[in-house]
């Protein structure tokens, strides 16, 4: 018979009609095979470094990994990203090798080198044919004891983390979980995160003491897994460390994360979004607390597969999203419960509510049996396959030790999710899974979404840059609606006053070109600033290109800035007696974002009336961030120059951490003809 | 899963090539076919209490004719949308709770399906691909659905990714559509093609390629092997065969000449350059030389692009070098370079020329070819650990190289390349006048 009719025919039919062949229901599952955990061997040598090797002889492989207590909670105040520079520079040369050295001697046994900061620890990992050992051995040494943390492969790898740090503003997923984990952990370290201030400042010298505190044997953990014995495992651990000696420096516990009564959201105003990514959570318990084993049962049912609540209600029922998932978050301390979706901007809150409606459920119905049976099947199947490689197997059995779980939290890891029944289910997730004293994280389009999010929980809005926002500024205008038309050729001189007391000049003007215009500034005030600023900006008021160049105080400083689509690209250098510090700058921005040096120029083309105001972002070279910066009409006033009084628009610009205000003459074609800088005794004034 | 399964995996430059070893990491394996012409291969590997189940249909984009392009990958996406006794999306919720995982992926030449299951629930996934073999659901709604989903991935995977459109314009711009049409239009295919596609054409697709008889079942892990061949017999016997499919034909055409083109990219944020050098088949005498360059130029940080372009010139943020996909037919070597800030792609392209240049002129050091061949050689060994690469690397022999066996002594061919190989095939492939070269600049018309 023809395939393709008979596979017609097949389809739909009751299953009964095709009894040879394919059987019409799955087949049930074979006998489950005891669980066994491939054994392991421990020792520990005389200087307190823990030995754990998990032997396999069926492939000559073998891995070696050591993990100290070193992870990014113990980053100090205003340099976190200390453990992750740290760690990426392990393997950037050490002992007698350069970088390019170590990686030769690796990559040229076919092997790898690798290390990396989590929160509580860190690790560095060597791997490859066990043949080559001993070279695991000393590269590990050398690399743990003797690193060099030279001053090349810092700037390189400074420069890498700075990148990537500016690619997290632009992922919705990233600015949500530093939001969120900043907000339900509070001042304790699993709330920090680096930022680019904190890189910038980290020194040689930071790594070198917090190497010379946090890398010593007692309490670090060795594991090998792969073609070794014990007794060769011992001995190649006794030769590369058997010298090294003491115990890391005691550290303060941390403070508790802030006790949380009930559910506010966090709306961190995105006005690009398209999209919103919501992320609701609590703070749960830590690693060995044994409520673990029925919250991942309760986190398997409510979200954490693709045959789990939120996924099936958020994505396959209503459409609204791609994917909706629930997680334990299990580090060494208290941990997390969340739930995150990215949904449509229409439809952000009812979503939200449905997530609500399901973690509601989970503390108030117990799940039935089935759906359980499922969310343990899946569990405790899945098993097997996350320990099939000696590697793998060893991850398993240094998380445990590294978590500070019980000795038989492996061989007994299946039967404790399976023993987990519909009423113990349904008590610890009404302990552990809390809606009603969450934190909700919203990225979005505040303008578009906070009068709906209000109504479901308190509510606080800030900038992706922390900058908090108020509800007026969320509807304030980004664009900016400029009146072009305004902007004419001209030339102004201020008289610089501080106190009263002329102290310096600035002149600027402004120029009309075919395609843009440019605004210059030249600003000199005694011998103490000298200064030359010069910013082009499109027909549409979109930024193009900042050059600027001058002396303040001695110190020689330079910019040089290009707006590109999307991007603002170039450096800032300021030099002072210990020669040059340059920021490479290399930022993305969206068309609305200002230079800082071209509001005086651009503000005449302000529609200015009585209680105007609006929300501008506004990029600054000098601290290579952009900055959210209020501009609001306080009133009009007469301002009195040489010629006589002139009524003006008092326009203030406040931003964190500086308010200017303007005074912009009412009448067209309007020109700025005063400049007050607040908490400075700083006056520019028009001469005419 | 259509959502991660994704042809993508093709343009993985770093895929290792997965090489058979000889010892260690040989590997025992039987085989043999049903009467319907299903091929079995079977190994046992006790190591974890783990089954994986592999099938692959000898069917890829390069199976597609003109105007239907995209057609192989839409279609593996169909595969996971119900067969006669299982409902729409069962087929993953019963893998899940049973802790397994699965996957579907597409490439040039091959469509592979796999689940990863605990020991005793093999029998699951020998059912679940014995019911879509026989009785696939192919209905005018899961069609549209997964065309749908399939126009998604591709704005989500290349539409939506800086670089992407230029590699993939690279990669199959190669080789001239007259000629050799199977590899000169990419896996996922065309926005107009796949609107094009109807429902009748896909079920003339599935009764001409989803067949016993195209198609080699391989079973790894931990079973035995009386009792899977059972299963084996009962599930998958019954499926009638159907003949064999067309052949595949394609001229490719050498050394055309220089090709240089500029293209933009508005999402990209830095210049690029991408080169493309036309190579022989898998299986031909210089692919193991071919494949030993890809890790001296482009594999870990020792590598000559990276050290060279990225860490002493800081000319590039990152480099790739390698062979692309692996095919029966004419292939693809590329070296690729994003420029660092203040780099136009032009000089970048220089800096990488002078570099692949140098290949053919001065040749590698042996520490250079050793090197590679013990990155090769540990690649091979630790692919030998978990069932599933053990069951992709008997696939690939078998389909690659026309024997099981070769998974056993393919290595011998690598270990034995010369310096003197290296500098010849570099010679002979990496040369200007069969590059294609894209030099990428950002920006430009959206």
């Amino acid at each position: 018979m023809n395939r393709r009719i008979l596979s017609l025919l097949l389809a739909g039919i009751p299953a009964a009609l095709s009894a040879q062949g394919v059987p019409p229901t799955p087949p049930p599952a074979g006998a489950v095979v005891p669980a066994v955990f491939p054994p392991f061997q421990e020792a520990t040598l005389p200087n307190g470094l823990r030995l754990v090797l998990v032997e396999r002889h069926d492939q000559p492989v073998l891995s070696v990994t050591l993990s100290l207590s070193a992870g990014q909670i113990l980053d100090p105040a205003g340099k976190d990203g200390l453990a992750d520079m740290v760690a990426g520079l392990l393997t950037k040369g050490a002992g007698n090798h350069t970088a390019n050295q170590v990686a030769e001697a690796i990559e040229g046994v076919g092997g790898s080198l690798n290390a990396s900061a989590g929160q509580d620890w860190l690790s560095i990992q060597a791997d490859g044919l066990s043949s080559h050992a001993l070279l695991f051995f000393e590269l590990l040494a050398d690399a743990v004891i003797r690193p060099t943390f030279a001053a090349e492969e810092l700037d390189l790898l400074r420069r890498q983390e700075l990148t990537s740090l500016q690619a997290e503003q632009t992922q919705p997923d990233a600015i949500a979980e530093r939001f969120f984990y900043k907000g339900i952990y509070g001042q304790h370290p699993y709330g920090r995160h680096p930022s680019p201030e904190s890189v910038a400042k980290i020194t040689r010298e930071d790594l070198q003491a917090f190497h010379d505190a946090r890398f010593r044997p007692s309490g670090a953990l060795l594991v090998l897994a792969g073609d070794v014995t014990l007794a060769d495992a011992t001995k190649l651990a006794t030769q590369a460390f058997g010298s090294w000696t003491g115990k890391p420096t005691v550290v303060p516990p941390a403070p508790a994360p802030p006790a949380r009564l009930k559910t506010e959201i966090l709306l961190v105003h995105r006005p690009s979004s398209v999209q919103s990514t919501i992320l609701v959570g609590n703070t749960t318990f830590p690693a060995a607390d044994t409520n673990y084993f029925a919250v991942a049962v309760a986190n398997r049912v409510l979200g954490g597969g693709a045959d789990s609540r939120l996924f099936r209600i958020l994505r396959e029922e209503k459409g609204w999203t791609y994917g909706a998932y629930s997680s334990v978050g299990r580090p060494r301390g208290i941990g997390t419960f969340e739930s995150s979706t990215e949904v449509r901007t229409e439809v952000t809150d009812s979503a939200l509510k449905e997530m609500l409606n399901q973690l509601r459920r989970m503390g108030a119905q117990p799940v039935p049996a089935a759906e359980l049976d499922g969310a343990k099947g899946a569990l405790v199947g899945s098993f097997p396959l996350t320990v099939q490689t000696a590697n793998q197997v060893a991850g398993a059995v240094a998380r445990v030790k590294l978590l500070g779980l019980p000795a038989d939290y492996l061989k007994t890891y299946r039967t404790r999710l399976a023993a987990e029944s519909p009423a113990r289910v349904l008590a610890v997730s009404k302990a552990m899974i809390r809606p009603n004293a969450s934190l909700i994280v919203v990225v979005g389009d505040g303008a578009a979404i906070y009068d709906k999010l209000k109504t479901i929980a308190p509510i606080k809005i800030v900038t992706p840059e922390g900058t908090p926002l108020t509800e007026a500024q969320l509807t304030a205008k980004t664009d900016l609606n400029l009146d072009l038309g305004q902007l004419a050729d001209r030339e102004d001189t201020l008289t610089v006053m501080a106190n009263g007391k002329p102290v310096g000049r600035q002149i600027t003007g402004l120029s009309k070109s075919e395609d843009g215009y440019q605004y210059r500034e030249n600003t000199e005030i005694q011998n103490l600033v000298k200064q030359t600023t010069s910013v082009t900006f499109g027909a549409d008021g979109g930024m193009r290109k900042l050059t600027q160049d001058g002396t303040i105080q001695g110190q020689a400083i330079k910019a040089a800035l290009t707006y590109g689509p999307g991007r603002v690209q170039g450096f800032a250098s300021l030099t002072t007696t210990k020669g040059p510090q340059t920021t490479v700058i290399d930022t993305i921005v969206t068309p609305e974002v200002l230079d800082e040096n071209v509001l005086q120029g651009l503000l005449p083309a302000f529609r200015l009336k009585a209680n105007a105001s609006w929300t501008l972002r506004v990029f600054s070279a000098t601290e290579n961030r952009i900055r959210t910066e209020t501009l609001k009409v306080a009133g009009v006033e007469k301002v009195a120059l040489a010629g006589g009084e002139v009524e003006a628009f008092r326009a203030i610009c406040s931003s964190d951490n500086q308010a200017v205000t303007y005074f912009v003459t009412t009448a067209s074609p309007h020109r700025v003809i005063k400049v007050a800088i607040a908490n400075t005794p700083l006056e520019f004034v028009s001469n005419k | 899963m259509s959502k991660t399964a994704l042809f993508l995996v093709c343009l993985s430059l770093a895929a290792a090539v997965s090489l058979p070893a000889q010892e260690p990491g040989k590997v025992a394996y039987e085989t043999y076919q049903l009467p319907n012409g299903l091929t079995v291969v079977l190994a046992e590997h006790h190591t974890a209490q783990v089954v994986a189940v592999n099938l692959w249909y000898d069917v890829g984009s390069r199976n597609e004719q003109r105007g239907r392009s995209g057609f192989a990958h839409l279609f593996e996406h169909l595969m996971f949308q119900g067969s006669a006794h299982v409902a729409k999306g069962e087929f993953f919720q019963l893998i899940e709770r049973a802790g397994g995982s699965l996957n579907g992926q597409t490439e040039d030449d091959i469509t592979r399906y796999f689940e990863v299951v605990p020991s005793n629930r093999v029998n699951l996934a020998l059912w679940l691909e014995a019911d879509r073999m026989q009785s696939l659901a192919v209905t005018d709604a899961n069609f549209e659905n997964q065309r749908a989903a399939v126009k998604e991935e591709r704005r989500l995977r290349i539409d939506n990714q800086p670089y992407q459109a230029a590699l993939l314009d690279g990669l199959y711009g190669v080789y001239d559509s007259t000629n050799c049409f199977p590899y000169a239009h990419s896996t996922i295919g065309s926005m107009e093609d796949l609107d094009s596609a109807s429902t009748a054409d896909v079920q003339a697709f599935f009764h001409l390629y989803y067949a016993p008889n195209n198609a080699r079942l391989t079973v790894v892990g931990d079973f035995k092997p009386a009792e899977i061949k059972a299963l084996i017999a009962q599930y998958f016997g019954g499926i009638p065969r159907v003949d064999a499919p067309p052949p595949v034909v394609c001229t490719a055409k050498f050394n055309p000449g220089a090709d240089v083109r500029r293209v933009t990219d508005k999402l990209a944020n830095l210049p690029a350059t991408l080169q493309f050098y036309r190579i022989p088949a898998h299986d031909h005498a210089d692919t193991p030389a071919l494949a030993l360059l890809e890790i001296i130029l482009g594999q870990g940080e020792s590598s000559r692009l990276n050290v060279k372009l990225a860490r002493e010139a800081q000319a590039a943020v990152s480099t790739q070098a390698g062979v692309f996909g692996t095919r029966r037919g004419p292939g693809v070597f590329a070296t690729i370079a994003v420029a660092n800030q203040g780099i136009s792609a032009d000089s970048l392209n220089t800096l990488l020329n002078a570099e692949v240049a140098r290949i053919g002129s001065e040749g590698v050091t042996d520490a250079e070819l050793t090197k590679a061949k013990n990155v090769l050689t540990a690649s091979v060994i630790s692919d030998r650990q978990r069932a599933l690469d053990i069951a992709e690397a008997l696939q690939h022999a078998a389909t690659f190289h026309g024997s099981l066996e070769a998974i056993n002594t393919d290595l011998t061919r690598y270990l034995a390349v010369t310096v003197d190989d290296i500098k010849r095939v570099a010679q002979a492939y990496l040369r200007p006048d069969n590059a294609l070269i894209l030099l990428v600049s950002p920006g430009g018309a959206s």
